[in-house]
């Protein structure tokens, strides 16, 4: 049944883009939360585009660059790796524009953590890597799971960018937002307002989980 | 009988040639969804290889040509946008054909459906809203303004006008009271829930409504795109399509 | 054995200080304000002075001319701040072996013997007296095998009848691990009984510096 498949389709892709904002997400909430460097406010409001631009424009930027004759679609395509209209630019859309949520919240997190934790970690010979996974983590750990839901949930509604760069493609790059809207033009409301139960549905399961989830973090920190 | 016709006409063209084995990306306008979901079944089932449907309105897709997605084959719902892909360099020369065509039809929600039917092209202060695609971008509503113009209408009519981004959308507001009346596709009255035909635009009083198909020139997949053009003007397929609605063109 | 030689400017602050501190225990004295804290900051890294040199043992900690500014992590340095600052998302155990490094040779039952801490291993930090704390902050400090232990007001939060309690325990420190000390303080009977050596602070200089019984 399509729907299923829709559905299955979209959680699938919304948590491969959530994993694939943790590396660079977390490495940026950490820069920007704690270093200062020159170019700090280029990588703060370039980070941000994503969020001030209309989505259908972060759709186009990235067809430009990842199709076929884009600088980065070019490679990838000799190495025989096609992204335009496949499940590939679904997740790339998902974690491009996810990941600015993703990295505010864990700054803010990662503000919070009272630095007098990491000078004592370093003074105790734990080098910078070390009180990272050790010290600021741990207790930023609600605020990365806020901004990992967050960015999830980001995924599942994302459209704008997603029709540009993988279109609506039946039974491969329709993930739920697209079909509703594809359903929607076609007549087929039922089966749209079926879809926009189903991500009801995920969404309130997702804020509950990072409630919870939160919570306990919080608990033990 | 027919069926049969067209099915062994298919098997023919497709049989003479061996098949591929990646799938060809066919950009087509949304309104084209049902009709080519069918055909393009028949075509696997007569031994056509896979073909990835991307639907959307023609704007969006030949934006998306425009600036690099890899389609092969692009059906458009209008000659306006085949010509912005045609502009970038982007067509196949030669391969352009006409597809299918399709009508306007004026509609409105029943309890107004009289008044549309009888008064429409008078103007009159009782239709204070019409419904159309967005006259700048969505081809319906370019080819809906260009019949009120030929009317003479489209003066009296412009701040009136409810621009709409797609045909479901005018649909919508005139099922909801929003609009008096709206301006679609023949074809688009299927889906529409409460409201119903006033009445059809005869084809004379509108430029042609074209839907052009082509291959695109990076195709990487020249044999199956030219096979599936081909199987789109056959036999078989126009009569999917008459069944959607849409008018074939006689002369091929 | 502890060179400092280095100035420090930062906002309308100047800290100068030209000691060398021998002794088994250095007590830095004076007023809030003086310098106390910012002169351990420096001597662990945590701040850098504009220029200067520190040295420990020999080993080169900081050296403005030479551009030698080891990061805290290297400096081995034990460093009980004056808000104890334990990681509250660990237990006491996780808290005092933290800095532990492979093949030193205190061991956990020694230390956490000695500070009277056994009981405390498994207990959340959240729920220790203040007391209970700074045994624990003290004991964190010296699993990592520092070679120099800096007290920041070790007895300023804790009352006074605590405070006759804790100090046997810095003096066991002093008398069996022979960990050099940096103590500092603003109360004169902790300086005159547990100093070989008090540099007098005021206003980020050294007004006066030598053993307790001629300088207090």
């Amino acid at each position: 049944m399509d729907l299923s498949q829709i559905t299955i389709f979209t959680i699938a892709t919304a948590l491969a883009a959530t994993a694939l904002m943790l590396p660079p997400g977390l490495l940026l909430a950490w820069l920007l939360a704690r270093r200062r460097f020159r170019g700090r406010v280029l990588l703060e409001t370039l980070v941000s585009m994503p969020l001030v631009l209309p989505p259908v424009a972060t759709g186009l930027l990235l067809l430009l660059l990842f199709s076929p004759r884009g600088p980065i679609g070019g490679v990838l395509t000799t190495l025989g790796i096609d992204v335009v209209f496949t499940w590939r630019a679904v997740v790339l859309a998902m974690t491009v524009m996810g990941l600015p949520l993703f990295v505010r919240t864990v700054r803010a997190g990662f503000e919070q953590v009272d630095r007098r934790y990491e000078a004592m970690a370093a003074t105790l010979g734990a080098p910078p890597l070390r009180v990272f996974f050790s010290i600021t983590l741990p207790l930023a750990l609600p605020a990365l799971v806020a901004g990992a839901v967050l960015g999830f949930a980001r995924a599942i509604g994302e459209f704008g960018a997603t029709i540009m760069i993988a279109g609506s493609i039946p039974g491969v790059t329709r993930t739920l937002p697209v079909a509703i809207y594809s359903f929607a033009e076609t007549g087929r409301d039922g089966d749209a307002l079926l879809l926009v139960a189903i991500s009801a549905g995920i969404a309130f399961t997702a804020l509950w989980l990072s409630n919870y989830l939160s919570a306990r973090a919080g608990l033990r920190a | 009988m027919l069926s049969h016709t067209w099915l062994a006409v298919a098997l023919v063209t497709l049989l003479l040639s061996p098949l591929q084995s990646e799938p060809l990306t066919v950009s087509a306008a949304t309104s084209l969804t049902d009709a080519l979901e069918e055909i393009t079944r028949a075509y696997g089932a007569a031994g056509g290889g896979i073909v990835r449907l991307n639907f959307g309105g023609s704007n969006t897709l030949a934006r998306q040509i425009v600036n690099g997605a890899p389609a092969d084959v692009f059906i458009s719902a209008d000659e306006a946008q085949m010509a912005v892909v045609e502009k970038a360099g982007l067509l196949r020369p030669g391969s352009r054909v006409d597809v299918v065509r399709n009508q306007l039809v004026v509609m409105a929600a029943p309890d107004r459906v009289d008044l549309v039917r009888e008064r429409f092209l008078q103007a009159p202060a009782e239709i204070r809203r019409v419904a159309i695609g967005d006259p700048v971008a969505v081809p319906a509503g370019v080819y809906a303004r260009q019949y009120l113009e030929r009317r003479g209408i489209w003066t009296v009519y412009e701040p009136r006008i409810v621009p709409a981004a797609n045909v479901r959308a005018a649909l919508v507001a005139v099922e909801s009271g929003g609009a008096d009346a709206a301006i679609v596709y023949v074809t688009d009255a299927a889906i529409a829930r409460r409201a119903v035909v006033a009445f059809t635009v005869p084809i004379q009083e509108t430029p042609p409504i074209v839907y052009p198909a082509a291959i695109l020139a990076a195709t990487r997949n020249l044999t199956e795109a030219t096979r599936f053009v081909t199987f789109l003007r056959s036999p078989g397929a126009s009569a999917v399509f008459a069944r959607h609605k849409f008018l074939v063109p006689s002369g091929k | 054995m502890i060179a400092l030689d280095f100035n420090l400017e930062q906002g309308g602050f100047k800290l100068q200080l030209r000691e060398e501190l021998v002794g088994r225990v250095s007590v830095l004295f004076g007023p809030s304000g003086s310098g106390k804290t910012t002169t351990l900051d420096a001597v662990a890294g945590l701040r850098t002075p504009s220029r200067g040199t520190i040295a420990l043992n020999g080993r080169c900690l900081f050296d403005s001319r030479a551009t030698v500014d080891l990061p805290p992590h290297q400096r081995h340095v034990g460093y009980v701040p004056q808000d104890v600052a334990l990681f509250p998302h660990m237990n006491v155990r996780r808290n005092v072996l933290y800095g532990r490094r492979r093949g030193q040779k205190l061991s956990l039952d020694g230390v956490a013997s000695m500070l009277e801490i056994d009981a405390l291993l498994d207990r959340a930090v959240t729920g220790l007296s203040g007391g209970e704390k700074q045994r624990v902050a003290l004991a964190r400090a010296l699993m990592s095998a520092p070679d120099v232990l800096l007290l920041d007001e070790p007895l300023a939060a804790v009352d006074v009848e605590l405070r006759s309690r804790i100090l046997p325990y810095l003096e066991r420190v002093r008398d069996e691990l022979g960990v050099p000390i940096i103590y500092v303080t603003h109360d004169r009977d902790e300086a005159r009984r547990f100093a070989d050596h008090v540099i007098v602070l005021a206003n980020g200089a050294a007004v006066r510096s030598g053993p307790p019984r001629d300088v207090l």
